[in-house]
């Protein structure tokens, strides 16, 4: 008879997804029992936003979620548009389109990369890291920010892109197709990969939607459903594009019953591949024309009394603002939504129960959990 | 439309946003309702305080895939200790939110049974995100006031 | 040899092989991913993570400090062994950068530990980090970094301000010891 122990995994863990911990009750190697712990990265944002001004809140916002925040940005901008009744340029809808989509690849190279690296597979970090960086690259001759951009807000984007962007994105691009074959090779088509991820870590498919799985983690779980597709922002509805969805994985060999560690990795390089289709689309059909709407006085701005939620498609899911206004200089509340506020807390507590310590982290690694959207 | 059919006091606030007002002791049913009529995602619970009317807003966003629709269930409680029964057993992430704006805003969920600390630990002050929690004050009189290291 | 011989040989050996614990305590924590990886490459200065804090010797405190991590940070900084270095990491270590006015965020990291050098910044670029590390080494060098021989020496100070923080309550402190660092 083994006898029942407690087991820490973080903050200070490797295997912890960024400042969070879990305990875990084992026996032996088995997980019985685990409980999330967060709250190590609470800054409490949304009391902040409540005492600043509408305009002052943008580089607030786009720090509540660390690996992607250009969501956060457009999210914001968008419940303030709404409120405030604004239609944005054409043009600046593209260039969102362009951001969030950069975004979107790099957020989805490094959790790629973190999730091999979890495997032991150390190689596919240094790549994925590696390749995010031309990324930012891009971000920086853009918006002058490497990580925070505060370059999408309310009205449109702050100024055009320069001359030589689409040189300097189609580079990337065209180096991360040829890139991706590399990755396949050492990800994807591994045998090692695939007998560790294969069937480890299910979020069973008639559970999925109830639990409040969104996002990446929906799609493997067999369901073809982006917001992208279902409440079209920005550019979305003039840009053709796939959902990739679990059982339609494309050129990956199907190799389980799906919203496994191994299906929810594939979807997201599925997802890369597509990101770039909609980039070269978007570059290719961006009309000419302003990027901001001629706006009032900064600090002066008083938005509509009224309850606005709007949501976009993070890489990690469903992310939601809902912002409440009475009318006034300031917002009366800000809540957000962050996708991993269900993938780490319930789901990753519902479904740690029989998996192997070693699986632990590779699971919590491929729900893409990002404490700093859960506690805010 | 179909919540504007279920529901009678259902208003349209914009294309695909629906809200309605009710009170604590109905909520349970509607939501149950909506479940068992396509509005099967639970998006979020929130609160908001109108500390000028003495009430607290409890708002439960709900999604359906199938209508394309986001029903928002708004119901008003008193700010000073009235208690709203759980729905942690209608979608379990409920526990989560209802866990948060107990320690938030300090709303009492009749039924739920781990409204133990979520973000904060050991905090004896008045619930950070009620409308008269000066935070400014706060940081003022704490942070500020620790001394620096002497040198000596 | 003399003892001054062997310190400053022991002081050489130790600036060009550094190891840092793998502590994401904020939002900073994304550059370091860079910095460690091929681009950057920080293990040309004999740099790397660790994942245990006895077998580190630098804490690279990465922003803003939760009461929460703090708590979690003293107990890590006091595993480490001497002699041991801390990097404020981005202006939330130095007046709270942009969450001054947070209930949850401590202000100032040098009320609760010695920092020995501080990256300006929110958030400091890879090329930033690894000057401060350069500079860093330098410290160590010279034998500028005495970071931790404060900690000792004030060590009833630091402790009294930690106590402060997690406490939540200033009242309550009050029959914490005065400590004058004797």
């Amino acid at each position: 008879m083994m006898k029942e122990y407690e087991l820490f995994i973080g903050p200070n863990h490797p295997g912890a997804t960024g400042n969070m911990s879990y305990r875990l009750w084992a026996e032996g190697d088995k997980v019985k029992r685990a409980e999330t712990r967060v709250g190590y990265l609470h800054r409490g944002f949304e009391k902040l936003m409540e005492k600043r001004l509408w305009m002052q809140n943008v580089p607030l916002v786009c720090r509540i979620c660390v690996p992607e925040p250009d969501i956060n940005e457009a999210a914001y901008s968008m419940a303030v548009e709404d409120l405030m009744g604004w239609e944005i340029p054409e043009r600046a809808k593209y260039i969102r389109t362009i951001i969030l989509e950069l975004a979107r690849i790099s957020s989805h190279l490094m959790t790629v990369g973190s999730i091999a690296a979890s495997l032991g597979i150390y190689t596919a970090a240094q790549w994925g890291i590696g390749d995010r960086d031309y990324i930012l690259d891009i971000f920086e001759e853009i918006t002058g920010g490497r990580v925070y951009h505060i370059y999408i807000w309310p009205g449109g984007v702050r100024w055009d892109l320069p001359k030589n962007a689409r040189e300097l994105i189609t580079k990337v691009l065209d180096y991360l197709e040829k890139r991706k074959p590399m990755y396949d090779d050492l990800i994807l088509n591994n045998k090692v990969f695939i007998r560790r991820a294969a069937g480890v870590g299910v979020v069973p498919k008639d559970k999925a939607i109830e639990w409040g799985v969104t996002g990446p983690n929906l799609r493997a779980a067999g369901y073809k459903l982006d917001f992208r597709k279902l409440e079209p922002y920005a550019a979305y509805d003039k840009i053709d594009f796939e959902i990739p969805h679990y059982p339609k994985l494309g050129e990956y060999e199907v190799v389980s019953d799906g919203s496994d560690i191994y299906t929810r990795t594939a979807i997201r390089m599925l997802e890369i591949v597509q990101s770039i289709r909609i980039i070269r689309q978007a570059l290719k059909d961006m009309p000419e024309g302003d990027v901001l709407l001629k706006q009032p006085q900064w600090f002066a701005w008083k938005v509509p009394a009224g309850y606005s939620y709007v949501r976009v498609e993070s890489s990690k899911g469903e992310f939601g603002y809902f912002v409440v206004s009475d009318g006034g200089k300031k917002p009366v509340r800000v809540h957000v939504r962050g996708a991993s506020y269900t993938h780490g807390i319930n789901v990753m507590e519902t479904i740690a129960p029989g998996l192997n310590i070693a699986d632990f982290a590779p699971t919590a690694f491929s729900l893409d959990v990002c404490p700093p959207e859960i506690e805010r | 439309m179909k919540a504007m059919e279920l529901f009678s006091e259902a208003k349209e606030i914009k294309k695909g946003r629906i809200r309605i007002e009710t009170t604590k002791d109905k909520v349970e049913e509607m939501i149950k309702k909506l479940k068992n009529n396509g509005y099967e995602h639970f998006v979020m619970l929130s609160c908001i305080d109108w500390i000028k009317d003495g009430k607290f807003e409890l708002v439960y966003h709900m999604w359906s895939y199938k209508y394309k629709e986001h029903v928002m269930i708004s119901i008003k409680i008193n700010r000073d200790g009235e208690t709203v029964p759980t729905m942690s057993h209608l979608f379990p992430q409920i526990e989560t939110y209802e866990r948060e704006i107990h320690e938030m805003f300090g709303v009492e969920f009749e039924g739920n049974k781990r409204l133990v600390s979520f973000v904060l630990e050991g905090w004896p002050h008045m619930p950070p995100m009620r409308k008269d929690f000066d935070t400014e004050k706060f940081v003022k009189e704490h942070y500020y006031k620790i001394p620096e290291v002497k040198e000596e | 040899m003399r003892q001054e011989d062997w310190s400053k040989l022991a002081r050489i050996m130790s600036k060009r092989s550094l190891w840092m614990v793998h502590f994401c305590t904020g939002c900073g924590a994304m550059e370091m991913p860079p910095v460690l990886t091929s681009r950057y490459d920080m293990e040309r200065f004999g740099m790397i993570s660790m994942a245990t804090p006895r077998q580190a010797d630098v804490l690279l405190v990465t922003g803003y400090l939760a009461v929460k991590t703090l708590k979690r940070l003293v107990q890590v900084y006091e595993q480490m062994r001497d002699p041991k270095y801390v990097v404020g990491f981005g202006s939330c270590t130095i007046n709270g950068g942009m969450y001054w006015d947070s209930y949850n965020t401590i202000k100032d990291l040098s009320k609760y530990m010695p920092v020995d050098i501080y990256i300006a910044g929110c958030m400091p670029r890879p090329e930033a980090i690894i000057d401060a590390f350069l500079k860093l080494m330098d410290m160590i060098d010279k034998g500028e970094a005495t970071g931790w021989k404060k900690y000792h020496k004030y060590y009833k100070q630091y402790k009294r301000n930690q106590k402060m923080a997690f406490s939540y309550r200033l009242d309550e402190v009050k029959d914490i010891e005065e400590g004058d660092g004797k």
